[in-house]
């Protein structure tokens, strides 16, 4: 019915600079929403504006402000109703509303609290009133604004350092997943051991004992750092997961603790790049003590346990079973550049495998084990491809 | 009814021919409902003037909007007349003044 002074807009003022708090006010008679809308863009808010609640709620929708002045009495849903709606949806449940009505009762204040409203103001509007209590919602506003800032950041610093520092235990990418997966139900870290197929990759330093009686304690310690530095490397390149660093072996697990459909052919790439990356360390390493070195590695694949073993004090994640069992015996016999695997392993690899450069080492009895298991062997030659 | 000299803040100086548009229409619209005896839509319409008129500063226009609200939901067809009659009167003698 009535002619609009500043009309309904569905936009806010065009051409000034967009303030940081925005208001949207809600109210059938137009000559309320200009009044009430001056005052604000006085104090330099952006002010929408929408007709009925029908109106409002899309205008939340699309463009959620930062506080809503509400009417109570419109035609079709109430201000009761717009409140309730919004403040039940997750999305806008956050947005301060004030109720602004001529209804003064008891009975209507308990109803706009019961619908969510955050505050309420009284018509005919006083201007300090409404001023007054928009700045304090304002103010609140733009303080958790700021503590939510605060706490985004703490949490995107807290992420970081934990990435930083499980990146030195696990391959960066399997870091970020875990980091990913933090915190939802079952996580990681949180459940029950499972058994799942792994595959198993046992690393170890061949001739090194001999070389240590001739170096200083102190340069062993650099050495060893050096040989696992390359060896890790090897293993974070195909996404394999540490599980142990004890002596100078190396334990690394494929397929866990995310699944690797081809995680047989990442342990043998990884295989293959420790021999060629430790190659030229040990070369240097030959020349200064005149002791030649090699790694030996035994792989194999099959079902294992996997998970956080230990006690309260102090857990564990951890592959124990067969594969790794095997794959720690076959480590043993592996001379220097040579990977020792078992035969359901073969059976996987054979295709990747350097034509003529696997010998079968037929059925062989492993310490520990009753069984003979099939053993096939293959000789790196570092920088081969 | 003599001149009544109200004082509106300068700043809504711009937005006050309109809400005076309004308010005309407000007085037809009211005649209509009262001549139609829609008495829900006599009090809707009282329930606004008491809203919108003292915000602006036209303290007599939310004082017959109550009293127009509260004789429509009374039925009370002769109180709403002589309001809308006052409410016309006033709006011919109103005198606005800035400051």
């Amino acid at each position: 019915m009535g002619e609009l002074a500043e009309p309904h807009s569905m936009h806010a003022e065009r051409g000034a600079p967009t303030p940081a708090f925005r208001v949207l006010v809600v109210d059938d008679d137009p000559d309320m929403c200009s009044f009430l809308a001056r005052l604000l863009r006085q104090e330099g808010m952006s002010v929408d504006t929408a007709g009925d609640g029908h109106a409002a709620i899309v205008r939340v929708m699309t463009s959620p402000p930062d506080l809503i002045l509400l009417d109570v009495m419109m035609p079709g849903p109430s201000g009761f109703d717009v409140c309730r709606e919004l403040k039940g949806d997750e999305a806008t449940a956050l947005i301060p509303i004030v109720l602004v009505t001529t209804l003064e009762d008891q009975d209507s204040r308990v109803r706009g609290i019961e619908a969510g409203a955050d505050d309420f103001l009284t018509k005919p509007v006083n201007r300090e009133e409404l001023l007054a209590r928009v700045k304090t919602l304002r103010r609140l506003h733009e303080t958790r604004r700021e503590l939510e800032g605060r706490r985004l950041a703490a949490e995107i610093e807290r992420k970081e350092a934990i990435r930083r520092a499980f990146s030195r235990y696990v391959a960066p990418r399997l870091a970020e997943r875990i980091i990913h997966n933090l915190g939802e139900n079952g996580g990681l870290f949180e459940g029950r051991a499972q058994r799942i197929d792994v595959v198993a990759l046992f690393a170890d330093l061949r001739g090194f004992t001999r070389l240590t009686e001739r170096v200083e304690v102190g340069e062993v310690v650099e050495m060893l750092n050096e040989y696992f530095r390359v060896l890790t490397e090897a293993a974070y390149h195909n996404d394999g997961t540490i599980f142990n660093m004890a002596g100078d072996s190396l334990l690394v697990g494929f397929n866990v603790p995310f699944a690797q459909a081809d995680a047989p052919i990442r342990a043998w790439r990884t295989a293959r790049e420790m021999v060629s990356r430790f190659a030229p360390i040990a070369a240097l390493w030959e020349e200064r003590t005149g002791f030649g070195t090699g790694v030996g590695i035994g792989i194999c694949a099959g079902e294992a346990i996997i998970g956080n073993i230990g006690s309260p004090h102090y857990m564990s994640y951890t592959v124990i079973g067969n594969p790794v069992n095997v794959a720690a015996r076959l480590m043993q016999m592996a001379a220097a550049d040579e990977v020792l695997i078992c035969g359901p392993l073969y059976g996987q690899l054979k295709g990747l495998l350097p034509a003529g450069g696997v010998q079968a080492r037929g059925d062989v009895t492993l310490r520990g084990r009753s069984e003979p298991i099939p053993v096939y062997s293959i000789k790196i030659t570092p920088g081969a491809s | 009814m003599p001149e009544v000299v109200v004082t509106v803040a300068k700043d809504l100086e711009d937005l006050i021919p309109v809400f005076f548009k309004n308010r005309h229409k407000e007085v037809e619209a009211l005649r209509a409902a009262l001549g139609a005896g829609d008495f829900p839509q006599l009090a809707q319409l009282g329930h606004r003037m008491k809203g919108v008129g003292n915000s602006y500063g036209f303290e007599l226009v939310s004082v017959l909007g109550k009293r127009i609200e509260d004789a429509a939901k009374a039925a009370d067809g002769a109180l709403i007349d002589a309001s809308i009659a006052e409410y016309a009167d006033y709006l011919a003698n109103v005198k606005v003044v800035y400051g």
